[in-house]
């Protein structure tokens, strides 16, 4: 066996003289570039990027794709063509509410037909950085925090001229629209062109046991911050584990990011998530609002598991009835409508003053339209759709709530408060972006920052400089 | 019989000047015919191992972020591999899990061979099916399965309690302390059936009457384990040593659906960094160039381990 060994050493030493042979020749041939594929195969004048040659010439449709050449400023049409046209659709969330959608659309418009391509989600943004960059890119891809270098390789359309045309931005809530604008670089958000339209918005919020309220003597949900630490306390006291936290991944993510949320200058926050120039996380009201959390762990809010425990697994804990609160999305609203019935309650995080604006993290399904796609008025016309009661109903179903929130078909119990709750942040302008949104490397930052923090073996000061080193990172200072 | 087709052309340089002309055509023969054997091999082992792996040291070398254009970077990216901190956490962590992937397995299968070798009996082979049943597991539900198994009430917990340890219960991938030792235990399970196997067809090539002739001279069970057994397996040891090594250096499945690096960055390796760089913070040319030095760091351990069983084969 050593003897083999020492063969393949000998054999390696050839290798690596064939071997330099390949690099030199790679080396020679400047095609090889890693990326040059992505750029070269985008029409000639485009190499910087289809979205930014649009926002330079005022929201006209100036790059590849078939929508009006020459003069740029190309008017773009809400009307969908009457010829057969097929679109191919790619995604990667809620198979059963994307394929509802496109049939309700299909019903609405015969003469288009949507194909659609399910990718796990662990493969989708891998699978489709090579799709979208190819010649047969689909027409329409569910968007992902990932596309943001799609726009720099000038492969997503802008969808500002659609906006105007269709009046988006009186149909969809402005706060969600805004998550997904996106300036030339691909970097920051909330500015710039917009690259996606929302088919389904997500929120996160509180989620109360009315029984355990009541045992831990609490009469009525928290309306401010302060009254809802005093609620933990009773909890505590009377023997119950107040929050339910798996900051194993990403629950304890929710909980920090709520309490940041109505804890600190809110535009401002908003600002350093898009990757605002200048914009930071160490500010004296972060580390107040940080301590807050680092309290809530050390005086023992939280499950002594809660590093070792999943964000699903807290869900899961809550629902049988482990802890009086729960900090998480509506993605959970129905396993626990389904679990507790009328014993769980929803609202949004109770607010630093009473009556204060309502807030929440939250964010959309949400889909763009590739720059390559031969018919951009079809694939608006399956956006627009998506504001529709038709749509809504469908969105309801799917477990999200919908964009167009008066459209949302009643409810009663947990679903009802979801909502209500929707409505107050949609009015309020108050849907703010995750927080891992900042960079591509906050999240585990994030995840395992918390973690730390929650141990007590970070200060919160600490946390939020390594944060912001992350964030300097990708944006500059 | 790869031996002879790796030192055929040796022989034929050495030959180069005929001494016989009808040598020399069929040394040519012989020249064509070797690389029309190697050939398929070759074109396959090239296309799908070697360019890549060449493609890879390439693509180390510039800034790309997997989509646009990349711009050359030189060595920059080699440069903040050696200057990265958390990089010298996770090459601390995963030589910690040699210990566990390659130190307990070996020690726990050539426990379990010395029981098994010495007590043959009829129906040996269903138990080297049973040990090795876990390396038959993907690593991913290996990975899941503990997971749940180390939860605050998972199996790990609900049998320590059992036992009366309630005292120690955790959620024990939440442990800044022990979460590593708990990840690297995943490893231990899985691999000290592969070490078991190997030790065992290994032990059984040893001749019969050897034992007999040890137990004649009144050894024990430990005794013959050391004097008998250990000999005939270090070929065996030399091949788990190194092939447990490689699994521990390289992890990465395990860690990503158990623990993820968490808590902290505690159980962070380097094959979870490489990943992160490629595939969520889109710095593709850097994660290259982790994944090159990683390469590089297991060929040395691997060289080193080999010159070891070499030195003590020559002794």
């Amino acid at each position: 066996m050593s003897s083999f060994f020492r063969r393949e050493i000998r054999m390696r030493r050839r290798l690596v003289i064939v071997g330099a042979g390949f690099a030199l020749l790679l080396a020679g041939c400047s095609s090889l570039t890693p990326g040059s594929s992505a750029s070269t195969s985008s029409t000639p004048s485009t190499s910087s990027a289809a979205v930014s040659a649009t926002t330079s010439t005022g929201g006209a449709v100036a790059s590849s794709g078939a929508v009006g050449s020459g003069s740029g400023v190309a008017a773009v049409t809400t009307a969908v063509p009457a010829d057969k046209v097929e679109l191919k659709l790619a995604f990667t969330d809620s198979p059963d509410m994307t394929k509802a959608l496109i049939a309700a659309f299909e019903k609405k418009f015969p003469q288009v037909t949507i194909t659609s391509q399910y990718t796990q989600f662990n493969d989708y943004v891998k699978s489709l950085k090579l799709a979208m960059s190819s010649d047969s890119a689909p027409d329409l891809a569910q968007y992902n925090a990932a596309f943001g270098t799609f726009v720099a390789g000038g492969l997503i359309r802008d969808l500002t001229p659609y906006e105007q045309a269709y009046g988006w931005d009186k149909s969809f809530p402005k706060s969600a629209l805004d998550e997904l604008r996106v300036d030339p670089t691909g970097k920051i958000l909330g500015t710039g062109a917009l690259i996606a339209v929302p088919g389904g918005l997500s929120l996160v919020g509180v989620y109360y046991n009315k029984q355990l309220m009541t045992k831990a003597g609490i009469t009525s949900p928290p309306t401010t911050l302060t009254e809802m630490e005093a609620d933990l306390a009773k909890a505590k006291t009377a023997g119950i584990t107040p929050v339910s936290v798996g900051s194993l991944d990403t629950g304890g993510l929710h909980v920090w990011a709520s309490v940041m949320n109505v804890s600190t200058d809110v535009p401002a926050l908003k600002n350093w998530i898009n990757g605002k120039a200048g914009s930071s996380i160490v500010t004296p009201a972060a580390i107040a609002a940080t301590q807050k959390f680092a309290d809530w762990a050390k005086k023992g809010y939280f499950p002594a598991s809660a590093n070792g425990t999943s964000e699903n697994d807290s869900a899961t804990a809550f629902a049988k009835g482990a802890s009086l609160f729960l900090i998480n999305g509506n993605w959970a609203a129905a396993q626990l409508d389904k679990a507790m019935g009328a014993n769980v309650g929803f609202m949004v995080m109770p607010p630093a003053t009473a009556g204060g604006k309502a807030v929440g993290n939250g964010f959309s399904v949400s889909y763009s339209i590739s720059a390559k796609s031969k018919h951009p008025e079809a694939a608006a016309a399956f956006l627009n759709f998506l504001q529709s009661p038709e749509a809504s109903v469908i969105e309801d179903a799917g477990g999200f709530l919908p964009p167009n929130a008066s459209a949302a078909p009643a409810a009663t119990g947990v679903k009802g408060d979801l909502k209500k709750a929707n409505q107050a942040v949609v009015s309020a302008d108050g849907l703010i972006p995750f927080p891992d949104f900042a960079a591509p490397a906050m999240l585990d930052s994030l995840e395992s920052g918390l973690q730390s923090v929650i141990a007590g073996r970070e200060q919160p000061q600490d946390f939020l400089q390594s944060l912001q080193t992350v964030w300097t990172a990708y944006h500059g200072s | 019989m790869s031996a002879d087709i790796v030192t055929a052309p040796a022989e034929v340089t050495s030959n180069r000047v005929p001494r016989r002309a009808g040598r020399s055509s069929r040394v040519n023969r012989t020249r064509f015919s070797t690389w029309a054997y190697i050939a398929p091999a070759f074109l396959l082992y090239g296309l799908f191992v070697i360019i890549p792996a060449l493609h890879t040291v390439y693509i180390s070398l510039f800034n790309w972020d997997g989509v646009t254009l990349a711009t050359w970077a030189g060595f920059g990216n080699y440069e903040s591999v050696f200057t990265s901190e958390a990089l010298r956490g996770a090459i601390e962590h995963a030589l910690v899990l040699i210990l566990f992937f390659a130190g307990l397995p070996i020690l726990l299968g050539l426990v379990l061979t010395a029981v098994l070798s010495r007590f043959r009996r009829p129906g040996m082979s269903l138990f080297r099916v049973i040990f090795f049943l876990p390396q038959i597991v993907p690593l991913v539900a290996v990975g899941i399965t503990w997971r749940w198994m180390y939860n605050e009430d998972g199996a790990v917990n609900q049998i320590l309690r059992a036992i009366g340890l309630g005292g120690i219960t955790r959620a024990w991938l939440g442990d800044f302390n022990l979460a590593l030792f708990a990840v690297g235990l995943i490893g231990t399970w899985a691999l000290t059936g592969l070490c078991t196997m190997l030790f065992v067809s290994g032990a059984q090539k040893v001749e019969p009457n050897l034992y007999e002739a040890a137990r004649l001279d009144g050894a024990g069970a430990i005794r013959e384990f050391r004097a008998v057994t250990l000999p005939a397996l270090r070929g065996e040891i030399a091949v788990a040593l190194t092939v447990t090594t490689i699994a521990a250096l390289a992890s990465f499945d395990v860690i990503y659906v158990s623990t993820n690096g968490s808590p902290g960055n505690t159980t962070t390796v380097p094959g979870l960094l490489v990943y992160r760089l490629a595939f969520t913070d889109g710095q593709v040319g850097q994660a290259s160039a982790l994944a090159v030095t990683l390469t590089v760091l297991i060929l040395i351990v691997v060289l080193i381990i080999n010159r070891l069983v070499d030195a003590k084969d020559e002794q």
